[in-house]
């Protein structure tokens, strides 16, 4: 075999590779990138404009392990008088008026095997941000932070949390 | 960029971009928004309480249901409920299973003209009920309603709904009824009822037959009372019968007698009583004549009792200050089931009433329930055409009648059969119409097991598709056939009736406890002469059977069978056998010697009308002319009717033993019957052993102290409390999310409990259990091994396996001493909606990880939560585990070591206790209080 047909088979192999990857990187958002909510909700509004407090929706993260979403009745106790001609407010209303959960896409999520409580977290003085970044900016929530063990860790290790796996390994 | 960093960083990159690309988006869940807030104080991802009534057999514990997002969870015992005080046993945990059962019914059914069943809808059920009752009044048939054990207001709903359909109400229909037993204390003490036993207060206490903690009245109870006797080493029990039950494994003294010669052992007993001053005075003289004649070697070559135990049983008898017997189960099931009864009434009256050891003010609930004499005569009248529509509802009388009565057959002859269950059984085989039954978590409701003591039933879950409670069933039915019905539904009924019986504080106190208890007055009871006189006068006690015979046991995993088609029960082992799935016999070591028979062997036992082929199981310690067969392993688990009791008949004698040389393959779940003389159970003998140990100084370590900071979390097991019941077994399975199996994994060697029941037999038969769980050592020999860091020690002193870190090399599970380890060969799944049986705080292992006991980490961070909100550290008493809460004895302790004021740490310093394989130099954190 020459020389260079070995080199152009090992560069096409490999290439292809590369090629592949590109490609997958290029298209993935666009068939993976489901961010879209049922509704709208901008947080840039309420948390950043009208400076709620977290806990004011998320009425169970200083009670239990999951901070909780506010119920339809809750958002529609202003929403009945505040920007209901706003498309996202009526699919808000119309939600209530069906009868209908609101099925929201959850974007922060640990795996099954860990137990996390967001009682624990925020009584120990940490601010959301410190995980969820600041939201009020976001008009979309995102993921900031990888949410992996060694990023847990690290904060673990700087504020002299347990560093014990059964703390969250469930 | 060198071609070696090249490759690298391609590695990277590629591997990276497919592990990003494999489906992490399939793990995304939804956050839901719901319309209204969940109730007031229900906080999400925590659980809350919720009491009930256990449903699955008559004894009615009381219930604590833990609920996570709606769904119940998990069942525990209430520790304030006067039934069980906490306890729960294997059945009643199994409860949760029923609730999710797959083929739980949903849907009324209605059989076609070629058998099939065919889904209607409530409607078109009710249409054709009530045509039915209408068609049948006018052909001059009686409508009959024929129901398992019911009390409380259903009752009342149902006497309403007979009374105005012109329905008549049959006895109620229960396997275990007691007849016997009823039918004598009617004949001398004038009592309907059955009560309840103060095991827990005397200090001599003889069982006859009774299986206390399998079957008998109330098994929860009994196994709390009778442990806490048998933990008392100035008391004593005394358990006798033919074959080899669990009762007789757990008493002091177990003596085997010969199956039917139970009344002439009670009536040498009475002879001995009559020539004592104490008891002279008890009962009249003419009753005494009336007694047949006995002597001591009458008695002992009846019973097949040797003279020194007959004298011994009297001796004790007579030293005893508060003696108490119980006959009943299989020592009144057969032919001399009458005088058996009837003496042991008369003998508890003349010892144990007088301290008031027959409680009757707390009376067993039995009076509305008949016996097989009643099912004998609707039998007959079905035969004779004489029935219209008949319900059956919650109880399955095909399958517990004997086949010679021909019950199936005389089914077809009325008009319309309705059956009201919850599973199919062999009764609902038989019906036109099934109308699907609520499960009793699915319901409102309440139960009066015991006099003086009402159970509350709630709706925790959502009923299954069309099922109905038994209650809102009736109302519509009264509602269809009258047009008018005494209340809107049955909550509404329930509440009609509670406001008139309770006062408002009461009702609170109802939902609140989930149980009222008033003691009741405790009725004035006399041995009236003369009816006992007429009773004993014509009293025929007929000879022994002949041996060899079989025994038909009543199974501590199933009830009467009721909770046969609970698929975790058969993944239970039984706790004898320790086998798991199928059915089998059980036979002495001698007798399977002399037929050349091993475990498996399949052995066909017959008579002249009767015959069954069973696998062998050789069961040490059973009589050699007995056999044993589980009630789950017969078709009919009844041989025939006592004609003077009603009484079901459970043997067969004068059997022939024809060995069919097939071989069967039996999942016995149990390594070895023997210790074979490891002290895994130290006796008394083998302590000197230990303090040889300690002789030899103080064991060297290369490995440094554990240090525990704030806790070492420490369980210990009262080896003298513990009956092996298998409650803890149970409790572990739905706890942690334990998968069931089946027969074949278990053939395999693969079965997955956590927690098992090791039975330890001596050479005489003997049997201890220890039960078997992850030790959480000091120095874990499977920590040392795992190449991955899964298997690791955390600072509490647990024995951590890190799911997600495992590969699953099993080296942990090779080098674990006590066998503690599972290994998870496959990904098991639930069919749907035994899914929902999942305890959210506790993953679901998937194939391929090695898994086992947690000491319950997931109650103890629960515990800690809640502490650290208090700043402090968890007290003693404030968590426990999923097995320590349920055992009926509580032989089990669970708590913090470092704790010096804690009951752990007592215990763990008491003189009985050890450790299991200690001188592995292991350091177990579980220590066993060894028997003495």
């Amino acid at each position: 075999m020459p020389k260079w047909l070995l080199h152009s088979l090992l560069y096409a192999y490999f290439g292809g590779f590369i090629l592949l990857i590109a490609a997958l990187a290029w298209f993935r958002p666009a068939t993976h990138r489901d961010n879209s909510q049922p509704i709208a909700f901008p947080h840039t509004v309420h948390a950043g404009q009208l400076g709620l407090a977290c806990n004011f929706c998320h009425e169970s993260v200083t009670q239990g392990p999951q901070a909780g979403m506010p119920t339809v009745d809750k958002c529609v106790s202003c929403h009945q008088a505040i920007a209901t001609e706003r498309p996202e407010t009526q699919k808000l209303l119309s939600y209530q008026e069906k009868g209908e959960p609101i099925r929201w896409r959850r974007i922060h999520q640990v795996p099954d095997f860990i137990y996390f409580t967001h009682k624990r977290h925020v009584s120990s003085g940490l601010d959301c941000s410190a995980c969820h970044g600041a939201i009020e900016e976001m008009k979309e929530v995102r993921r900031v932070r990888s949410l992996r063990m060694g990023w847990c860790l690290s904060c673990h290790r700087s504020r002299g949390a347990s560093f014990d796996c059964a703390t969250c390994h469930k | 960029m060198d071609r070696r960093q090249f490759l690298q960083m391609l590695g990277l990159v590629s591997g990276a971009a497919a592990l990003s690309s494999c489906g992490s988006e399939k793990g995304q869940k939804e956050l839901v928004s719901l319309l209204v807030p969940a109730e007031d104080g229900i906080v999400p991802g925590t659980e809350t309480w919720q009491p009930s009534t256990c449903c699955e057999c008559p004894a009615h514990c009381g219930l604590l249901t833990r609920v996570r997002e709606n769904r119940p969870v998990k069942l525990e015992g209430n520790p304030r409920h006067p039934v069980n005080r906490g306890g729960l046993c294997l059945r009643g945990q199994a409860a949760l299973w029923r609730l999710y059962h797959p083929q739980r019914l949903q849907t009324p059914l209605k059989r076609q003209a070629d058998g099939r069943l065919q889904a209607i809808t409530w409607a078109q059920a009710l249409t054709e009920i009530t045509e039915a009752l209408q068609l049948s009044r006018q052909q001059g048939r009686k409508n009959t309603w024929l129901a398992g054990r019911t009390s409380g207001t259903l009752s009342t709903l149902i006497e309403e709904l007979c009374d105005s359909l012109d329905i008549e109400r049959l006895a109620e229909f229960e396997p275990f009824s007691h007849a016997a037993l009823r039918q004598s204390y009617r004949l001398l003490l004038d009592q309907a009822d059955l009560p309840r036993y103060r095991v827990e207060q005397a200090d001599l206490l003889i069982t006859i037959g009774a299986d206390l903690l399998e079957t008998f009245l109330s098994p929860v109870d009994y196994t709390a009372q009778a442990s806490t006797l048998a933990a008392d080493q100035k008391r004593h029990w005394m358990h006798l019968e033919p074959h080899y039950s669990l009762t007789g494994a757990n008493a002091d003294d177990r003596l085997v007698l010969t199956p039917g010669s139970e009344g002439a052992l009670l009536l040498w007993l009475l002879h001995s009583l009559a020539s004592q001053s104490r008891y002279q005075s008890r009962w009249s003289q003419t009753l005494q004549d009336l007694l047949p004649s006995t002597d001591l070697a009458a008695t002992a070559g009846a019973t097949g009792l040797k003279p020194q135990q007959l004298q011994e049983l009297v001796s004790r008898l007579m030293q005893a200050k508060k003696p108490l017997l119980i006959v009943g189960g299989i020592a009144t099931g057969h032919r001399n089931g009458q005088p058996v009864a009837l003496f042991g009434a008369l003998l508890q009256r003349l010892i144990a009433l007088p301290w008031a050891g027959l409680d009757f003010s707390a009376a067993e609930n039995y009076s509305r329930v008949g016996s097989l004499l009643d099912l004998k005569d609707l039998n007959q009248q079905l035969a004779a055409d004489r029935i219209g529509v008949l319900f059956v509802s919650r109880c399955n009388p095909v399958r517990h009648s004997p086949t010679d009565l021909g019950l199936k057959a005389a089914l077809a002859k009325a008009t319309l059969r309705v059956g009201l269950a919850d599973l199919a059984d062999d009764t609902t085989d038989q019906m036109d119409l099934i109308l699907p039954l609520a499960h009793g978590l699915e319901t409102w409701g309440d139960t009066e097991p015991r006099r003086g003591i009402v159970g509350l039933l709630q709706p925790i879950a959502s009923p299954r598709q069309q099922a109905l409670s038994e209650g809102d069933l009736l109302l519509k039915l009264l509602q269809q056939a009258t047009g008018k019905s005494p209340a809107a539904d049955w909550a509404g009924y329930l509440q009609q009736n509670w406001q008139k019986r309770f006062s408002r504080a009461q009702l609170g106190q109802l939902m609140e406890d989930g149980y009222l208890f008033e003691p009741q007055p405790q009725p004035s009871i006399r041995l009236d002469q003369a009816r006992a006189a007429k009773a004993l006068r014509n009293l025929q006690l007929q000879a022994p059977l002949t041996l060899p015979a079989a025994v038909i046991a009543p199974s501590i995993r199933s009830f009467d069978g009721r909770s046969r088609s609970l698929e975790l029960l058969s993944e239970i082992p039984d706790p004898l056998t320790t086998i798991s799935y199928g059915s089998w016999m059980a036979v002495a070591p001698q007798t399977a010697d002399r037929l050349r028979l091993r475990d498996g062997n399949e052995l066909q036992i017959k008579t002249a009308d009767w015959q069954s082929t069973q696998p062998v199981r050789i069961q040490p310690g059973l009589a050699t002319e007995i056999l044993a067969l589980p009630m789950d392993s017969l078709p009919a688990p009844v041989t025939g009717i006592d004609p003077l009791t009603g009484e079901a008949l459970r043997y067969v004698e004068g059997l022939q033993l024809n060995p069919t040389g097939k071989l069967h393959r039996l999942p016995i779940l149990a390594g070895s019957p023997s210790q074979h003389g490891r002290g895994l159970i130290p006796k008394p003998v083998q302590r000197k052993k230990k303090n040889d140990l300690q002789h030899h100084g103080p064991r060297a370590s290369f490995y440094p102290e554990p240090e525990y900071e704030n806790y070492r979390w420490t369980m210990a097991i009262d080896l003298q409390r513990c009956v092996g019941c298998s409650a803890c077994v149970a409790s572990c399975y739905i706890e942690n999310n334990v998968p069931v199996v089946g027969a074949s994994d278990h053939l395999a060697g693969r079965e997955m409990s956590w927690l098992r029941i090791e039975p330890f037999y001596d050479k005489h038969g003997r049997v201890d259990f220890l039960p078997m769980l992850c030790q959480h050592c000091n120095y874990a020999p499977c920590e040392a091994v795992c190449p991955v860091y899964a298997a690791y020690h955390n600072p509490e002193g647990l024995n951590v396996q890190v799911y997600n870190r495992c590969v699953g090399t099993r080296y942990c599970s090779n080098n674990c001493p006590y066998k503690v380890r599972r290994f998870n060969w496959w990904q098991h799944k639930r069919t749907p909606p035994l899914d929902q049986l999942r305890n959210p705080d506790v993953p679901v292992r998937s194939k391929g990880m090695m898994e086992k006991c947690t000491f319950c980490l997931q109650r103890i961070r629960i515990a800690k939560d809640r502490a650290k909100d208090d700043k402090r550290l968890v007290q003693d008493g404030e968590v426990t585990t999923a097995c320590a809460q349920s055992c009926p004895a509580g032989a089990i302790v669970f708590g913090n070591l470092l704790d010096k004021e804690s009951k752990i740490y007592r215990l763990t310093h008491s003189q009985r206790a050890y450790r299991v394989l200690a001188e592995l130099g292991t350091e177990p954190g579980v220590h066993y209080l060894r028997p003495e």
